[in-house]
């Protein structure tokens, strides 16, 4: 039982928020379940419900604790294996054994209908902890069944009444888990380390490792990766021929952005824009059956993801930290704030980039959706990317590097992406492209450049840091 | 001009090896990343109760051997036996039995110190409390503090002191001492004599300090070209490697032939050679002939290492 408490301290540990947040749930599920006891029926259903959302939430964060436990080194502890099946004997008889038993005592019917849906949904969460790239293949079966809300609902009647639903059911949590844990409990070579500021657009499903957590590749990410690797090679190799040939400043700044910024480059971006253009189609695809669609939320979605890029950019220079002495070294710059004002300077060019993805996404969607004023659309978006991408890059410059407050940023950055957007839409759409457009220009682009001018001489100031951050 | 015969490497084992009971053997051990072959049908017995320092020059592949040896990273082909069975991958009851120290601890820096001992020592049926707390002490090490914030010497004394602490009867180091302070090297090195002082204790530990070994009086496993080239104990190869001076007045128009020679260098008026159990007749027999003198010396562990490896 030793060790089974350890494993299970970890995840207050390492996760107090999401076990507050399960815990809460399952308070909120006693106490509906208290009042649906003394007999308001309909208290019965947000019990279940609430019951239902903190066994979720608690096995996502078992996965990802999991995640980061089954590393090698972890096999040669003695019994490993044996200890974490313990450990999920132990779990199940908390999360699925004991509701069960209280469902007996209560003489409720459907009693293996719900051990099996108890037992999926425990599944589901630790598939979604452990293995969050397979666990976004379980949404599209949601997603289907939105599309025929009728045949959805007389599904749910008939397997309600069946005999053969438990046995699906425990069919299908067996292969989620499967799904979930055999690829931790495999020992694999360790994956070659990705640079901090690396790009491939692939990583926005996916929670992102803490350091010493091996990297775990299915094959089409391996053979993207690759693919992006190639980009980057390429594109350095271009920047070396084209510097060697003629060493100017601005040639010296593009070798710095091919070093600093792997996926950056030309074709390494559009392969970005494909990849992301396949999601946003299988979006579209999946919420087709929807009758109306708010070009609004579409565009604030599109300058979203342009700018989720720019939070790694705040981790990824921490984590750089050591190894960008070695820059400095090599730019031998006059003074510290010289040196900083080439990182800075090198970083500027994310701006257009994301600007100009924020365009190319907010067209695929107007283009999906038959919206009626695309123009609308790209105008409020080339103006509110192009200001936000200041104002993100601006924040995450020089921005808090703890955990807590990058969360925070993050936050305020997408909010204000969305109400900036949404606001930006209104004006153009009242007042007219140019009116609209102008006050909305004005006041986003001169926050976005006050915010970055006033990053960049901040940034300047600064001493460069070479120290190795504290995890 | 220099000439080496890796062919003639010493390669017999010491007999009373054989005669220990083997804690490893390791039988055509076939290892490689993507096209890169980087162990190729490797042969090793490690007896019982034997310090084994295992040496390479960097990228020889002996943190790849370590890994492998304990099923952390897959084989391509060969057989490994640990404690007398299979090793398909790491379990079973010899567990208990073995520690390792990995070359960089980077894991967990979410957990504090004291955590992560508490962590493991749930796993193990023999866990030493007062010797983990002693080294946490001595070797100032925070149990309050996060694995995360801890620098790379510190993390490595804490491996250490993880791998020590369950008492274990082969204990795996790869490069243990790479990050630590000469006072903290000199303290494992005690702590790690001190072990082996108990009965039946392996101890297999790669590292570049050669004095390390000689400090532990080890046995030296050579790995080169992918195959463990030799398994012998330091005091035989001092005994049976000498290194033989010749000079000449008016320099060398070709090199010298001895027999055992392992090793030869030719620079002005000096021939330099290894040289496998020498016959010390034969030797002056030679100098005589060219007119030379002879100066035969012991060479130290990292001269045997620079013309070996």
């Amino acid at each position: 039982m030793k060790v089974c408490w350890q494993l299970w301290l970890q995840l207050f540990r390492r996760m107090p928020t999401l076990v507050v947040l399960s815990a809460l749930f399952a308070a909120g599920a006693v106490f509906f379940a208290s009042q649906w006891l003394r007999g308001e029926a309909r208290m019965g259903v947000p019990a279940a419900m609430l019951f239902v959302g903190a066994t979720w939430i608690w096995h996502v964060g078992q996965g990802m604790n999991l995640r980061g436990l089954c590393v090698a080194e972890s096999f040669l502890l003695p019994g490993f294996r044996r200890r974490l099946l313990e450990y999920g004997a132990v779990d199940a008889a908390i999360w699925v054994l004991l509701p069960l038993v209280l469902v007996m005592l209560l003489k409720l019917p459907h009693v293996a209908l719900i051990a099996c849906g108890l037992l999926l949904m425990t599944a589901l969460g630790l598939l979604m902890g452990c293995n969050p790239r397979v666990g976004m293949w379980v949404w599209p079966m949601f997603i289907v069944l939105g599309w025929v809300p009728a045949l959805a609902a007389q599904l749910l009647r008939d397997a309600v009444d069946s005999t053969l639903t438990p046995l699906l059911m425990l069919a299908v949590a067996a292969l989620l888990l499967k799904l979930g844990i055999t690829p931790l409990l495999r020992i694999e070579d360790r994956e070659t380390g990705r640079s901090p500021m690396e790009s491939t657009g692939l990583e926005r499903g996916q929670l992102r490792g803490a350091p010493g957590e091996p990297t775990r590749m299915g094959i089409f990410g391996k053979r993207i990766g690759a693919l992006y690797d190639q980009t980057s090679q390429r594109a350095m190799q271009r920047a070396l021929r084209a510097y060697k040939s003629r060493p100017d400043f601005s040639r010296r700044m593009v070798l710095v952005r091919r070093l600093l910024l792997p996926h950056d480059n030309p074709e390494a971006i559009v392969l970005r824009i494909a990849l992301v253009a396949v999601f946003v189609c299988f979006y579209f695809f999946a919420v087709m059956h929807r009758q109306r669609f708010q070009p609004a939320i579409i565009g604030a979605y599109a300058v979203m993801l342009s700018v989720s890029r720019f939070p790694q950019l705040n981790l990824g220079l921490t984590r750089m930290r050591p190894n960008m002495a070695d820059l400095y070294l090599t730019l031998a710059p006059e003074t510290r704030a010289e040196y900083q004002k080439t990182i800075s300077d090198a970083l500027l060019v994310l701006i257009p980039i994301s600007t100009l993805s924020a365009l190319v996404y907010t067209s695929l969607g107007a283009v999906l959706v038959h919206a009626l004023d695309p123009w609308h659309m790209l105008l409020v978006a080339a103006i509110v990317a192009a200001s936000a991408s200041m104002a993100a890059l601006a924040l995450h410059l020089i921005g808090p590097e703890g955990k807590s407050g990058r969360t925070i940023v993050n936050i305020v950055v997408l909010l204000g992406v969305m109400a900036a957007y949404w606001g930006g839409y209104w004006l153009v759409g009242e007042f007219g492209y140019l009116a609209g457009g102008g006050v909305l220009a004005l006041i986003t682009l001169s926050f976005g450049f006050g915010a970055w001018f006033a990053a960049q001489r901040e940034y300047q100031q600064r001493a460069p840091r070479f120290d190795a951050p504290i995890i | 001009m220099s000439a080496s015969n890796p062919a003639a490497a010493p390669t017999a084992a010491m007999p009373h090896l054989d005669r220990a009971t083997t804690v490893l053997q390791v039988r055509g051990l076939h290892k490689s990343f993507k096209q890169r072959q980087v162990l190729t049908a490797l042969d090793w017995n490690v007896p019982a109760g034997r310090v084994v320092g295992l040496l390479g020059r960097n990228g020889a592949g002996k943190t790849t051997l370590l890994r492998c040896l304990l099923g952390l990273s897959p084989i391509d082909g060969g057989a490994i036996e640990l404690f007398g069975q299979p090793m398909l991958e790491p379990g079973g009851e010899r567990m208990h039995r073995i520690g390792f120290v990995p070359q960089t601890f980077d894991l967990f820096p979410w957990m504090k110190v004291r955590a992560y001992l508490d962590f493991t020592a749930a796993f193990y049926a023999r866990w030493d409390t007062a010797l983990v707390e002693r080294l946490l002490s001595d070797w100032e090490l925070d149990a309050k503090q996060k694995i995360g914030e801890l620098s790379q010497g510190q993390r490595q004394k804490l491996a250490i002191v993880r791998a020590i602490a369950p008492d274990p009867d082969l204990l795996v180091l790869d490069e243990p001492v790479a990050s630590l302070d000469p006072q903290a090297r000199r303290a494992f090195m005690g702590e790690l004599v001190a072990l082996m002082r108990a009965p039946g204790k392996t101890v297999i530990f790669s590292t570049h300090i050669t004095a390390d070994l000689e400090r532990a009086d080890a046995d030296i496993a050579l790995l080169r070209d992918g195959r463990i080239q030799f398994t012998r104990p330091l005091a035989e190869l001092r005994d049976r490697m000498k290194r033989v001076v010749l000079q000449r007045t008016g320099g060398w128009p070709h090199a010298p032939v001895v027999a055992g020679a392992l090793k030869t260098h030719v620079q002005g008026e000096l021939a330099t050679l290894l040289v496998e159990d020498p016959s010390i007749d034969s030797l002056h027999a030679l100098a005589a002939r060219e007119d030379a003198q002879v100066r035969i010396e012991t060479p130290t562990l990292e001269d045997l290492f620079v013309e070996l490896a």
